[in-house]
């Protein structure tokens, strides 16, 4: 039947088309695409009604689970209100029904939701709101324009599933948004999202007031420094602390938590990020597209993501915008608090510290080098059953170069007065217990070469046994030296 | 001293009520004489507006047909041609179904230009000829007064354009309005709809 | 009937003068650009006229409506104003003792202009007042002065500044109080601007779609108490009432009248 009345549009169509001259024809094609294109979630039947649950910050409305979709109503007000900001700074905030982000609203795709916007009558200005949800003018933002004292209802079908940011667009529209104006409104898809432990609404925004970050009383709105992005107050949920101590986000160990992160902007992307968790899975954009294994989550002023991720140790998780000056400097920090017991095998904490003395310490004294005395050398290959001299000689030259060379100089000369000479040198030719000890223990204190008396420091090198031999082989067969022969084994049991 | 400006408030009073008497006794003897309109009713409104036939008429004169209303001025060469077109689509269609309780009334936002001259040539130009038509012309504030009514919003910015909402809005049989339509070249189909029900 | 004509027209006139002397003050006109103008003239000159000194209060208007029973709570047509109408005062249309010198609030744009004529005076166009308005202490356009437009903004933010009494603040260059701080004001045109819910797309009105579209655009795009007060306008029917919204009259300036005085 279908098909049949499509034939026959089509023949319409043709026979017009040939009346008419391509203006008409063009505008009648346009029509037929339009109508295959469109959103077939149009065409979900709404079966009932129901008053949606509206939730303020953290928490989000219960999951839709398998309910048919419906005519779903939306009852908000908005009122302007003086509250916290921080510790004794107030600011009048402008809120979608009394939160800052305003209430969560949660609906299904394909339900028809009727929105009356309620504008308290002792607010002073007139808003309206804009969901990015809906697709039609200004995403309601006309249709919903209010004066205090007055309410006015829209209506809209949810097309595309998501999380949405809605916000108001009432002129001047930044300053709206500013003052807290934004929230979320999530469309779930076709059986609802999969389910989880714990579901939270933490949103971002940017406040620009009068005084500095911290200065106490109530703070007005400072149009320049908003016009300037450069914000007082980077926070979530509205104020600094809202997620933070006895309002911190909970969780057990092994739950699923899933946060709905919106940015309400008016200016600043967020670099979202928790400390010590990896998002298992980030819902792109809010959107349909998931990526999984994310650090770090960048949400567009306007935009938002759903974050998904089990919690494997009981720790404080803190939750920041990682243009981590925000956080530490402007109140961008949140905690979810996770309880439960320890699991070592994802994460041990370890021993206790134990003192550390770094090896490569030079001498008081000691003019800075050029470079470095460092001890970072190969994992020997195992010492092979016939010791090969040479090939320990070159083996030790390069070593040499690396971790004595500095002090001991190229041709073993040392330093006078500073680095005793290892040329010729009576303290080791004759003494490889001594060579071999310096080496492996490091010496400290006053010793006698050649008849010059020295007080520094050398310290342990951290070398294999094979590489000690190796070093000392070099040292032994060059400037005049007895020519003494050491294995990684005397090595090993001088130690 | 507040003596003093209780007197003089006291004197203006009285001079304003001698103005307003002497203007719109008639009014109210007839108001308050025939009948009580409804409180929402169009037949509220005092004032007296001159037609293209240069008749002066009140809206309460209209009662009992059902009222198709848009604001437009002559001189307009954009969005006003197109208003006229909507409203003779919406009379075609709604006499299609033998209603003829409805009248189709052009408020003219220019009423220093608007004649009933121009009024009626405006209707001759644009076909919207016939009883059914009827073109009214009123005062700078009667005009201000209606425009608020119907929430048409207007602005004057050069001596012969305005800036100015279009809007066809449509009043059942007791001057009560059911029904607008805003925009340029929408679908008249609920409006033609919903004076057929209310003609009914 | 003359006798009594003639001395109507003497207590008019008496009035006018002292009347003004007491409760309004000048403005003397002048060019200024308005947040929204008409495209071809970017200035607009405003004449000179009178403005009352101070927002109308509650006790005042209550006198009015002993005069004019029609504007009574009890009376007023639907058509004129809505639910909320003098919603402050007590049920039977009284003034509460502690609003007398408040500036008169939920008031409808008819009730305000009824006032008005019935005081031989009108509502203040929009120009008009956004002119007063934009005086400081001392200056006549302070519009430029961040201090001046930040109190402006912050007054706007304060809630229930409409307990206030009238009068208490510092005037304004013309001796004018009030006209921020307390309530919004109606003004004649104040549906003039083809701003609606949409305030982002103002600028980019389709041009096809409006006689003379496009015209209106904003001149200035820090003066945000501006666009609070045209966005309140055009959020408002002239039925609605606010607790947040009084007015004041005003009066053409006659040059005649005062060589009269003189």
């Amino acid at each position: 039947m279908k098909t049949h009345r499509k034939t026959q549009t089509r023949f319409t169509y043709l026979f017009f088309a040939l009346l008419f001259p391509f203006l008409f024809a063009a505008c009648q094609q346009q029509e037929e695409v339009v109508k295959s294109n469109r959103n077939k979630n149009e065409d979900i039947k709404v079966v009932g009604t129901m008053k949606a649950e509206l939730t303020a910050p953290p928490h989000v409305p219960k999951p839709i689970g398998k309910r048919t979709a419906k005519r779903l109503f939306v009852d908000m007000e908005i009122i302007e209100e003086v509250a916290e900001m921080d510790n004794g700074v107030e600011y009048v905030y402008w809120t979608f029904g009394g939160s800052v982000p305003g209430s969560f609203i949660r609906t299904r795709v394909g339900d028809i939701v009727e929105f009356t916007l309620k504008n308290h009558p002792d607010n002073k200005l007139p808003h309206n709101i804009d969901l990015h949800a809906v697709t039609g003018q200004g995403g309601g933002a006309e249709a919903s324009f209010v004066a205090p004292g007055q309410q006015k209802t829209f209506s809209f079908k949810t097309l595309n599933p998501g999380l949405y940011v809605y916000h108001c667009a009432t002129a001047p529209v930044g300053m709206h948004i500013a003052n807290g104006m934004y929230g979320l409104i999530l469309v779930e898809p076709l059986g609802g999202l999969p389910p989880v432990d714990k579901e939270y609404y933490v949103m971002q925004g940017d406040f620009y007031t009068k005084g500095k970050h911290g200065e106490k009383g109530l703070q007005d709105f400072d149009l320049q420094k908003a016009v300037d992005e450069n914000p007082d107050y980077v926070v979530f949920n509205g104020k600094v602390g809202a997620l933070t101590g006895e309002n911190a986000l909970t969780a057990q160990v092994g739950e699923t938590v899933r946060i709905f992160f919106g940015n309400g902007g008016p200016n600043l992307a967020s670099s979202f990020h928790v400390i010590g968790e990896i998002f298992d899975k980030v819902y792109l954009e809010g959107g349909k597209s998931i990526n999984e294994n994310v650090q770090t989550t960048l949400v567009p002023a306007g935009g938002s993501a759903m974050l998904e991720f089990t919690v494997e140790s009981p720790d404080n998780l803190v939750l920041v915008d990682h243009s981590i000056f925000r956080a530490f400097n402007k109140g961008a920090l949140g905690i979810l608090s996770v309880s439960g017991e320890e699991n070592h095998v994802v994460y041990d904490e370890g021993t206790e510290a134990i003192p550390y003395i770094p090896q490569s310490e030079i001498a008081e004294n000691t003019p800075p080098q050029e470079k470095e005395v460092e001890a970072k050398v190969e994992e020997p290959a195992p010492a092979p059953a016939d010791f090969d001299l040479q090939n320990s000689i070159t083996k030790g030259k390069k070593i040499y170069s690396q971790n004595c060379l500095a002090c001991h100089q190229a041709e073993g000369q040392g330093i006078p007065k500073t680095f005793p000479p290892l040329a010729g040198s009576d303290y080791i030719n004759g003494h490889p217990e001594k060579a071999i000890n310096a080496v492996v223990n490091g010496l400290t204190g006053e010793i006698k070469v050649n008849g010059e008396t020295y007080n520094s420091a050398m310290p342990a090198q951290r070398l294999s046994d094979e590489d000690v031999a190796a070093v000392l082989n070099f040292v032994y067969s060059n400037w005049g030296n007895n020519g003494t022969t050491i294995t990684p084994e005397q090595v090993k049991n001088n130690k | 001293m507040k003596t003093l400006m209780m007197f003089l408030a006291t004197i203006l009073f009285f001079a304003c009520e001698n103005v307003e008497n002497t203007a719109s006794n008639d009014e109210d003897k007839g108001i308050t004489s025939k009948e009580e309109f409804n409180d929402l009713s169009i037949y509220n409104i005092p004032s007296v507006w001159t037609t293209q036939h240069n008749e002066q008429i009140e809206f309460k004169d209209l009662q009992g047909s059902v009222l198709a209303v848009v604001m437009v001025y002559t001189s307009c060469q954009t969005a006003c041609p197109r208003l006229a077109a909507d409203m003779r689509n919406i009379e075609e269609q709604v006499a299609e179904k033998g209603k003829e309780n409805v009248k189709y009334v052009l408020v003219s936002i220019d009423p220093e230009n608007d004649t009933p001259e121009r009024l009626t040539q405006f209707g001759e130009d644009y076909q919207l000829e016939g009883d059914q038509w009827l073109f009214l012309r009123g005062t700078e504030e009667t005009v201000r007064e209606f425009a608020n009514i119907v929430a048409v919003k207007y602005k004057q910015i050069s001596p012969i354009d305005f800036s100015h909402s279009n809007i066809i809005s449509v009043f059942d049989t007791e001057g009560v309005m059911q029904h607008q339509q805003e925009g340029l070249g929408v679908n008249n189909k609920e409006t033609i709809e919903k004076i057929i029900e209310l003609s009914n | 009937m003359l006798r009594y004509f003639t001395i109507a027209i003497f207590f008019l006139f008496h009035l006018n003068v002292n009347g003004q002397e007491i409760e309004m003050r000048k403005i003397e006109g002048g060019v200024y650009v308005p947040l929204y103008g008409s495209q071809e003239e970017v200035q607009v000159e405003i004449e000179p006229f009178y403005m009352d000194a101070k927002p109308v209060t509650h006790q005042e208007f209550a006198e009015f409506i002993k005069q004019y029973p029609q504007w009574s709570k009890e009376n007023v047509k639907a058509l004129f104003a809505d639910a909320s109408y003098l919603t402050k005062w007590t049920a039977d249309g009284e003034v509460p003792k502690h609003l007398i010198n408040s500036p008169v609030n939920n008031v409808s744009w008819y009730a305000a202009k009824a006032y008005c004529e019935c005081q031989d005076k009108r509502l203040p166009t929009t120009d008009e007042w956004e002119f007063a308005a934009m005086a400081s202490e001392n200056s006549i356009d302070a519009r430029e002065d961040s201090l001046f437009n930040q109190k402006i903004v912050s007054g706007y933010e304060k809630p229930k500044t409409y307990l206030k009494e009238v009068g208490q603040s510092t005037p304004n260059y013309y001796g004018v109080y009030d006209l921020h701080g307390l309530v919004w004001e109606w003004v004649y045109d104040f549906n003039s601007i083809m701003i609606t819910g949409e305030s982002r797309s103002n600028n980019n009105t389709d041009a096809n779609l409006f006689c003379a579209g496009g015209a209106v655009s904003a001149n200035d795009l820090m003066n945000y108490a501006a666009f609070m007060r045209y966005a309140i306008r055009s959020s408002l029917k002239a039925r609605n009432t606010m607790s947040n919204m009084g007015f004041r009259c005003v009066k053409d300036y006659d040059k005649n009248e005062l060589e009269l005085n003189q």
